[in-house]
């Protein structure tokens, strides 16, 4: 018989041609779907002529200012807004004509497409954030971002002035298009441009802004600088693409110490290429959140510095500032760490790495605020002001940091609370103090804790277990802490074999003011020490392996005997 | 005949459509889901929705194939024929040996202790501990009662206008240096523009008044999402503030419409005031980073924001059932 013969009914012809319409139908929509991703990110340029600045235009400007600006930048520009002093960098004040990010020479004003690059896709990092509507149901239209640039024109009396029109003084990006990729040989041109034009006195050797020894430079608004970790491309504010990166070197950023390049640099192609340098700087985040401790034969290894921690797979833990509860915190300075697991028959060896510019080794306790005041109902904010509350300067508060662990083995999904457990979930820190390491004391404190609204409880110093080592090199601590598997206290996290085991990070940097609550902290994470594969898993394997194949046996059997007969 | 042209054997389009429908799964959502929630990152269809899916699939496939005898021969008619050998003996050993090699990788995988977790559904707006008593409750800023209105319309009259201390220095700071002959003249929005042209002429509306002062609770509001809910919730309440990007847990994004839209006041209100500890296991309150808002903000203060939020988010909450 021959198939798709004559026989069939109309009917049955347009059932089946119904199935490859949708089939068909689904194909395209399938392709339809692969493509939008991409068109939503679209560029931050206008799509359309910019409109004319009439009265109503900045009319309209204005009220979108009110709804959506003020809170932050005052309602007379100022950068005085509600939410302004609990912000670091604060909100520009206009007021003062002085603006970062622009394509014209430096201490010029921005242009209008500068204004509306920076209101469309936000500074990153920062509490400036996009608004484009095309990447937010409700952020701004183009005529709306247009409307509210004019506005903000207006409380800058020198846009009025002719002698101060940006456009005179633009500066000339280059199309990337025709300008070196970013590939060895760039980034090698760019390295040399790099020491030549000293960019490591302040961006540190290696790019972690650690270059300076103190916060002796101040931006025009009297705020002490905190020089760039380029290495981390969250924070680069007005763009983290090579052509980004050399507008910045050649322009400059208005209001701080960084200069334009323009002469430093001349040529454009050293600008650039010192872009891509840049560039190949940026760290790639991991996106695993397991991680898998390394069996290793012998002997763990007592230094973070040693060779084995190559070999061993890091597992990035982004961190954040700590908004759960009173003290809150929102301008944390470490905001990723590295941890790396590796462990024997007895021990297991935890190495945590983290960038900080500043190495604090010392600690006030007589300089550690009281959180009592803003912690109240009906406070004026529960937020901590980074510039007047906490001091944040060198020689004050200790840098440190803090693996957490579940001290119960997990039950299904439940889990402790991630900021230090609840009442019937319990934690396990491991709190490593630089100021102690610095003694070469025993640096890792043992605490447990039941949720944050009580101290954590440290344990008695005869379970402390934990040993560490640490070294602060080019503006990046890494601490290794090392423990036996299991121990016998029940208060402590146990590591056996084939368990998550759930792990969350507490940071501090001293220099940025943070202690106690005040702090950087992570979600959970977890560890796991691979078990060997059961026995069991083999046998299901060759079962399922004899049977399909029995099954397959018999059907071919079953059909040349039906053909036979048949 | 011209159909024959685009005739597709039955086998084929039925196994044809068994591979769209898991690609559209597999991939079509994940890509389709960046666009509808604009999050950098495509949220993939959990493994036990996916075996639902598929499962329902064959099924409705199977009762395809099944429906008359002639579809069945037909459908059956090219396996039987290439068990049987008629489409090659080579092609026929491969397949059995591979099918049976698929089967044990299979289930070696599935079986195989493997480092990943499993993943858990969560479920975003769990009721099951929700208390009645906040089901009915209204924001008491949203709709003023008449006296509360006259009390607003006394202050404005007599230009003396009281605010939550939050943003009282920004109101001084504007009032010395423009000088203006009414305080709530820096709220630039429509209704509060026709109620001072009202109150300059001296007659007042009620509901333009009523509205006036919605306004101005709406700016308090707003100052108080700025300081308090921000950081993580975002200017454009996108759940993509500053400090959204080190939660595994995001924050939740208002302009999705399966957020504040599909649920009543009264719930927003005591989401806000118990934040993630007051959730119930069905909803990981251990990954929440949500804070139990009634430790540090007055209800007012929770209610103005709730206003606030509704509003820049261009929602509206669901009207409470009446029982």
């Amino acid at each position: 018989m021959r198939f798709g013969g004559l026989k069939h009914s109309t009917a049955t012809r347009h059932r089946l041609s119904g199935v490859v319409q949708f089939v068909v139908m689904s194909i395209l929509v399938f392709c339809w779907v692969l493509i939008l991703p991409s068109t939503v990110f679209a560029a931050a340029q206008p799509t359309k002529p910019k409109p004319a600045a009439t009265p109503e235009l900045i009319e309209e400007g204005k009220v979108i200012y009110f709804k959506r600006c003020s809170f932050c930048h005052g309602l007379l520009g100022d950068g005085n807004g509600p939410a302004a002093d609990f912000l670091d960098p604060r909100p520009r004040d206009f007021t003062l004509g002085t603006f970062k990010f622009r394509t014209t020479q430096s201490g010029e004003l921005p242009t209008d497409e500068d204004l509306f690059r920076t209101v469309s896709r936000g500074l990153t990092g920062t509490a400036m954030q996009a608004f484009d509507s095309d990447l937010f149901k409700n952020g701004l239209t183009e005529e709306q971002r247009w409307a509210v640039i004019y506005y903000i024109k207006t409380f800058v009396p020198e846009f009025e002035d002719p002698d101060f029109d940006p456009y005179q003084y633009l500066i000339e990006v280059p199309d990337p298009g025709s300008m070196p990729a970013v590939n060895d040989e760039s980034v090698a041109k760019g390295r040399e441009v790099f020491e030549k034009a000293k960019c490591w006195e302040c961006h540190g050797e290696l790019g972690r802004g650690d270059g300076q020894e103190a916060f002796d430079r101040t931006d025009d608004w009297g705020f002490p600088i905190r020089i760039r970790n380029v290495t981390h491309p969250w924070k680069i504010k007005a763009g983290d693409e090579v052509k980004d990166i050399y507008t910045r070197f050649t322009t400059g950023i208005n209001g701080t110490p960084m200069p334009s390049f323009i002469e430093g640099v001349p040529e454009a192609k050293d600008r650039w290429y010192l872009a891509t340098f840049i560039k190949s700087l940026q760290h790639k985040l991991t996106t695993h959140s397991v991680l898998k401790a390394k069996l290793v034969e012998g002997d763990l290894p007592d230094s973070p510095e040693d060779e084995i921690w190559r070999s061993a797979e890091p597992m990035d833990i982004r961190l954040t500032g700590q908004v759960v509860a009173a003290p809150r915190w929102q301008n944390p300075s470490i905001e990723l760490a590295t941890l790396r697991a590796v462990y024997n028959e007895n021990d297991i060896a935890l190495m945590i790495h983290w960038d900080d510019p500043f190495k604090d080794v010392t600690h006030n306790g007589d300089a550690e605020f009281n959180p009592a005041d803003i912690s109240k109902v009906g406070a004026f904010n529960s937020y901590v002001n980074p510039n007047d509350t906490v001091p944040r300067q060198l020689e004050t508060f200790r840098d440190s940091i803090a693996l957490q662990f579940a001290v119960k083995p997990l039950e299904g999904t439940k889990r402790p609370h991630f900021l230090r457990g609840d009442s019937s979930n319990p934690v396990h820190l491991w709190i490593w103090k630089s100021d102690l390491s610095e003694q070469n004391g025993r640096a890792v404190e043992e605490a447990n804790a039941r949720g944050w609204k009580q101290a954590h409880k440290v344990q008695d110093e005869e379970q402390h277990q934990v040993s560490s080592n640490a070294v602060w090199d080019k503006g990046r601590w890494s601490v290794l802490m090392k423990r036996p598997l299991t121990t016998e206290d029940r208060n402590d996290v146990q590591f056996n074999k084939g368990q998550f085991i759930p792990v969350a990070v507490n940071a501090w940097d001293g220099s940025n003011g943070e202690h106690d609550m005040v702090m950087s902290l992570s979600t959970w994470h977890y560890i796991f020490l691979e078990a060997p594969t059961p026995i069991s898993v083999y046998i299901y394997t060759l079962l399922a392996v004899l049977v399909t194949g029995a099954l397959g046996f018999w059907l071919v059997r079953k059909a040349q005997a039906e053909n036979t007969f048949g | 005949m011209t159909t024959a042209k685009f005739k597709v054997n039955r086998f084929w389009s039925i196994v044809l459509t068994f591979i769209v429908v898991y690609a559209l799964i597999k991939w079509g959502i994940p890509a389709a889901s960046r666009s509808i929630t604009a999050l950098p990152f495509p949220l993939s269809v959990p493994g036990t929705l996916m075996f639902i899916y598929m499962m329902l699939t064959l099924v409705a496939l199977f009762l395809l194939v099944t429906f008359s005898d002639e579809y069945m021969a037909e459908f059956l008619g090219p396996v039987k024929k290439f068990l049987a050998g008629g489409y090659g003996k080579i092609p026929r050993l491969l397949v059995l040996v591979a099918v049976p090699l698929i089967a044990g990788w299979q289930v070696y995988e599935l079986t195989v202790p493997k480092v990943e977790l499993p993943s858990s559904l969560r479920i975003q707006h769990p009721s099951s501990n929700f208390p009645k008593t906040f089901e009915a409750l209204k924001n008491p800023f949203a709709n003023p009662t008449t006296d509360e209105v006259q009390a607003f319309l006394e202050q404005a009259e007599a230009n003396e206008v009281s605010f939550i201390p939050q943003v009282q220095a920004d109101i001084d700071a504007w009032m010395d240096m423009t000088e203006p002959e009414h305080v709530l003249s820096f709220i630039p929005t429509k209704p509060m523009q026709k109620f001072l042209d009202q109150l300059d002429a001296g007659s007042v509306d009620d509901e333009i008044a009523k509205s006036a002062l919605i306004e101005k609770h709406l700016f308090e509001g707003r100052a108080l999402y700025a300081m308090n809910c921000r950081p993580c919730h975002g200017d454009s309440v996108a759940g993509d503030g500053p400090m959204a990007d080190g939660f595994k847990l995001r924050p939740i994004n208002f302009t999705d419409n399966g957020t504040i839209e599909t649920i009543v006041e009264g719930y927003t209100f005591w989401r806000v005031t118990n934040g993630g500890p007051g959730l119930p296991v069905e909803a990981t309150p251990w990954d929440s980073a949500m804070p139990e808002w009634k430790l540090n903000l007055t209800e007012e203060e929770r209610w103005k924001i709730i206003l606030a939020e509704y509003d820049l988010a261009q929602k509206t909450p669901r009207i409470p059932e009446t029982h």
